[in-house]
């Protein structure tokens, strides 16, 4: 049998809580140093210590990110899921099992390894042997795989940055794996990882880490938040970056942050921010974002800049949180009561998250509104490939704020909710200034901010509230196109489904289809999505939710001839898409509709 | 000419607009106490920030002080959008008014984290005990057997919002009445020269729905049954010794952060400020007979505020340049470079 080089997925079962993350970690960043396209997807639970998770390691020449449909190498040390994840296993799957479980490998058509990992780990450190048994199942894939020992000892040091005794702990598990592979066990697999030439300006970062520095960059100056998964590493991003990078020179801060009582006291502290001039900032999940939903109605109707990221996980109600969804989309867009339309920017990568994580606060305070920034679990807590951010290539909008008596005379009839430029945006003064002050308010006002009740007000306020926000459409950060010559079909998808869109374009591709795609980038819809919808014959709304969240915002938007074009396929289990499960639907829709 | 105070503006410019309350309204009382208070106090107009919740008395900011940017937010939620403008602006001089249906239910969680913040602001609570806009059902401050108009007695406890307040290590907690009027402009005038959470609970009579002779917060019982702790008179820092006449009897002076005094003239027996058992007992020993104790419970000097544990440069955030906020270009660079390392 030839070698297969730098084309698998390995998959690694063990207990929340001992310690297997860093040792995952490791791998694939021994991995991602040696060039190869490797992604890591932490499936976990909902849970500190004890229940089972699975971190999935794909290593692919072609650039594929997803986690792969089949498992090629498993490592099994969890006795919970033991029977289950080997029963799962195609024949000639690699299984590399730890002995000292002592449970059962009843299946004989796999290439068995197995390792005594607790006793060689207690050898090591007996106090640690937990922990350190995860070490040794690194150590035995870099021996089987040909990973180079110094790039895993390169590795093994940037996890534990100084800590020079975790780092020789470690470093003695690796090389205890590598000598049990060599000594006792004979390769009888195929895989191998290769060299491959590293891109130097490439590394790896989760998106929550990215759009934390994103707003630092932005300008951020308050965070409220509350704890929530996957969102709370986004705020501990910000957390921690403060120190560093918005202190001024006597030590004191730019930025405050506030762990608050709950979501909805994290959204009223972000408008009291915006109202009073300030970036204020929260992030949170999808229940985070119902309990905010009141204030997000009056961000928008009082026309206070305002921002909010969600992570989102899978829902509804308390869901499987530790999962990722892209279930909250249609929520986010038209979040509160009566007409309400939000500004939503989508990043399909680690580089955008921290592009948009600066460039929300622009939008805010350039449109005055609500604006949310939507991303998932997958996206926000795991890692990621960045090609390095880029530097603000903008100074700051700070929006229509007027901040002295000459700017005021300026403005011919100032009124704070007048029309007075044509594009719907209104100028503001603010609190302290004793510049034309208002009571701002959720009820109906009029153009000078004075209570009113009436009719036509009313009508006319609300007309131009969409008009301000139609006006983003081609401002917002428009889609980016992959197109075929042919223009048959066409795939609009969005998010951390960038991840995987590769891959469904060649599996669908090797079947004989030539397939465009459109990544939305923000909403409201670009009129782009619109002309790239015309050029198609027919079109895939491609998303990870149950009911087509983004096809049905499609459906609402876009011109009522080209509805007919457009084609659902959208489900969730939890997990990251995998691309063979996304095509085939997509096959299958295909098929039911005789298209 | 219009008598004027230390910043040449007359008691007009610190006016709103008409109120739309029920005539009589004891928040319309408040109202003028605070615009009497802001301008004997020479406040500047420009650096109050009126903040309100949902309900009547959230409503009264756009009766007082025109000259003042206001947010009249949303049900319960002053307290944290206070909390936010607070951070972008430590600078502004937060006057806030809610209810007891504002404050005592649906916002009660963030009344007391706003507590616990220390908030530097002036928290009024207008306080009838019904819910008046929408047409009278009992609020969570109504005493227990108190009867509002064409009802039944109310059957659940009441929460006493200045307890709770000294309880939660709030540093200045008073009880007022609507119809005290010398002694709320007092309260008010030293709420607002403190720096800290000021949070005074002024019982404010609902002319409509809760006025009637078997209601604890009627006009009448109120006025009847009033304990006062002690007599209050405000002296401004500005002007120490003009504006009051020293008492006959015997007084104790609470030195407020910006320099006035507040002087306490014992009536009685003396109350101790600065004992919390004393303040709790004065709210218990008047509860149990169905009265009402009012003047400052509670008051502590020198808590941090929150702008102050946030340890927040001194300009205020909202008026930041760009170049403090953005780090600068090789800071992303160096920051890259680690990353791949």
């Amino acid at each position: 049998m030839e070698k297969i080089v730098n084309d698998f997925t390995i998959n690694i079962a063990t207990a929340n809580g001992t310690g297997s993350q860093s040792a995952n970690l490791i791998l694939l960043n021994a991995l991602f140093r040696m060039g190869t396209h490797a992604s890591g997807k932490n499936l976990f639970p909902s849970n500190i210590a004890g229940l089972p998770t699975w971190y999935i390691v794909r290593v692919s020449d072609y650039g594929y990110q997803a986690p792969g449909d089949n498992t090629h190498i498993q490592v099994v040390m969890n006795i919970d899921t033991w029977s289950e994840d080997i029963e799962k296993l195609a024949p000639g799957t690699v299984l590399i099992h730890n002995t000292d479980v002592k449970a059962p490998v009843n299946r004989d058509d796999l290439i068995v390894y197995p390792v005594p990992m607790t006793s060689m780990a207690r050898k090591i450190n007996p106090k640690l042997s937990k922990m350190v048994a995860n070490m040794i199942y690194v150590g035995i894939m870099a021996e089987m795989l040909e990973i180079p020992q110094d790039i895993l000892e390169e590795a093994i040091s940037k996890q534990f940055g100084g800590k020079e005794k975790a780092i020789e702990i470690n470093s003695q598990a690796s090389i205890s794996g590598r000598e049990y592979f060599k000594s006792e066990l004979e390769k009888k697999d195929h895989f191998y990882v290769e060299k491959r030439e590293k891109d130097e300006n490439r590394f790896l970062i989760d998106g929550n880490e990215a759009v934390a520095l994103g707003c630092i960059y932005g300008g951020i100056n308050m965070l409220s938040w509350y704890p929530i998964t996957p969102s709370s590493s986004l705020a501990e991003g910000i957390d921690k970056y403060i120190p560093k990078l918005r202190l001024d020179k006597d030590g004191k801060s730019t930025c405050a942050v506030i762990q608050a009582e709950d979501e909805l006291a994290a959204v009223g502290m972000v408008l009291g921010a915006g109202w009073a001039g300030a970036r204020g900032m929260t992030c949170t999940s999808g229940p985070g974002i119902s309990l905010m939903s009141e204030l997000i109605g009056l961000a928008y109707y009082a026309e206070i800049p305002s921002v909010i990221w969600d992570v989102t996980r899978v829902g509804p109600s308390t869901g499987l949180p530790t999962r990722t969804q892209q279930g909250d989309i249609s929520m986010l867009y038209e979040a509160s009561h009566g007409d309400t339309q939000h500004i939503v920017l989508i990043p399909g990568n680690v580089d955008e998250c921290f592009e948009f994580g600066w460039k929300a606060f622009d939008y805010a305070e350039k449109y005055q509104t609500m604006v949310f920034g939507f991303t998932d679990l997958d996206l926000g807590m795991n890692l990621w490939a960045s090609n390095g951010f880029e530097y603000p290539d903008k100074p700051m909008n700070r929006g229509k704020v007027l901040r002295t008596q000459e700017e005021l005379e300026k403005i011919e009839n100032y009124g704070r909710y007048r029309d007075v430029d044509g594009d719907g945006i209104p100028y503001r003064t603010l609190p302290g200034s004793g510049l034309e002050p208002i009571v701002s308010r959720g009820t109906g006002r009029d153009e000078d901010g004075v209570y009113s009740e009436k009719a036509s007000v009313y009508r006319t306020n609300m007309d131009r509230l969409k008009k301000k926000i139609e006006g983003s459409r081609t401002d917002l950060p428009q889609p980016v196109f992959r197109e075929e010559e042919e223009q048959d079909l066409g795939i609009i998808y969005y998010g951390s489904m960038e991840n995987t869109i590769q891959e469904i374009d060649d599996i669908l591709e090797s079947t004989g289809m030539k397939v465009s795609q459109c990544r939305v980038r923000a909403l409201p819809l670009s009129p782009e999505v619109d002309e790239f919808v015309r050029r198609h014959k027919k079109i895939i709304v491609l998303e990870v939710n149950r009911d087509g969240q983004m096809y049905g915002i499609l459906r609402k938007e876009i011109a009522t001839e080209l509805v007919p074009k457009l084609y659902s396929v959208a489900f969730s289990d939890g997990l990251p898409p995998k691309a063979v499960e996304y095509a085939e639907a997509i096959i299958g829709t295909l098929e039911s509709f005789e298209i | 000419m219009a008598k004027v105070n230390k910043l040449d503006l007359a008691l007009d410019e610190y006016k709103g607009g008409k109120s739309t309350l029920c005539p009589g309204c004891g928040h319309d009382a408040i109202s003028s106490v605070i615009m009497k208070a802001a301008w004997e106090n020479s406040i500047t107009p420009d650096g109050i920030a009126k903040m309100s919740g949902i309900g009547c008395s959230s409503k009264t900011p756009a009766y007082f002080l025109r000259q003042s940017h206001g947010f009249n937010t949303a049900h319960g939620r002053m307290p944290s959008v206070t909390t936010g403008a607070n951070m972008a602006n430590k600078d502004l001089n937060f006057l806030a008014v809610s209810g007891d249906g504002d404050t005592a239910s649906i916002g009660i969680g963030q009344f007391i984290h706003a507590i616990r913040r220390n908030l530097n602001m002036l928290y009024i609570v207008e306080n009838n005990g019904v819910y008046g806009l929408t047409k009278g059902q009992y609020s969570a401050t109504a005493e227990e057997g108190s009867q509002k108009r064409k009802s039944v007695p109310n059957e659940l406890k009441q929460i006493d919002l200045c307890a709770m307040a000294i309880n939660l290590g709030c540093s200045f907690v008073a009880r007022s009445f609507s119809g005290s009027r010398k002694q709320l402009t007092a309260l008010i005038r030293a709420g607002m020269s403190h720096r800290g959470m000021a949070v005074i609970d002024v019982i404010s009579p609902c002319v409509t729905f809760n006025n009637n002779e078997e209601s604890y917060k009627s006009l009448q019982y109120v006025k009847n049954n009033n304990e006062e702790l002690h007599g209050l008179d405000y002296i401004p820092h500005f002007n120490p010794i003009e504006e009051v006449e020293i008492p006959s009897g015997g007084y104790k002076e609470v030195k407020l952060h910006d320099g006035s005094y507040l002087r306490l003239e014992t009536i009685s027996e003396e109350h101790d400020v600065g004992d919390r058992m004393m303040a709790l007992d004065a709210i218990h020993n008047a509860d149990v007979k169905d009265k009402h104790v009012t003047g400052l419970l509670y008051f502590q000097e020198g808590i941090p505020t929150l702008d102050e544990t946030e340890n927040l440069v001194d300009t205020p955030l909202a008026e930041l340049s760009e170049d403090m906020l953005r780090p600068s270009k090789e800071t992303l660079d160096d920051l890259l470079t680690g990353f791949r390392a």
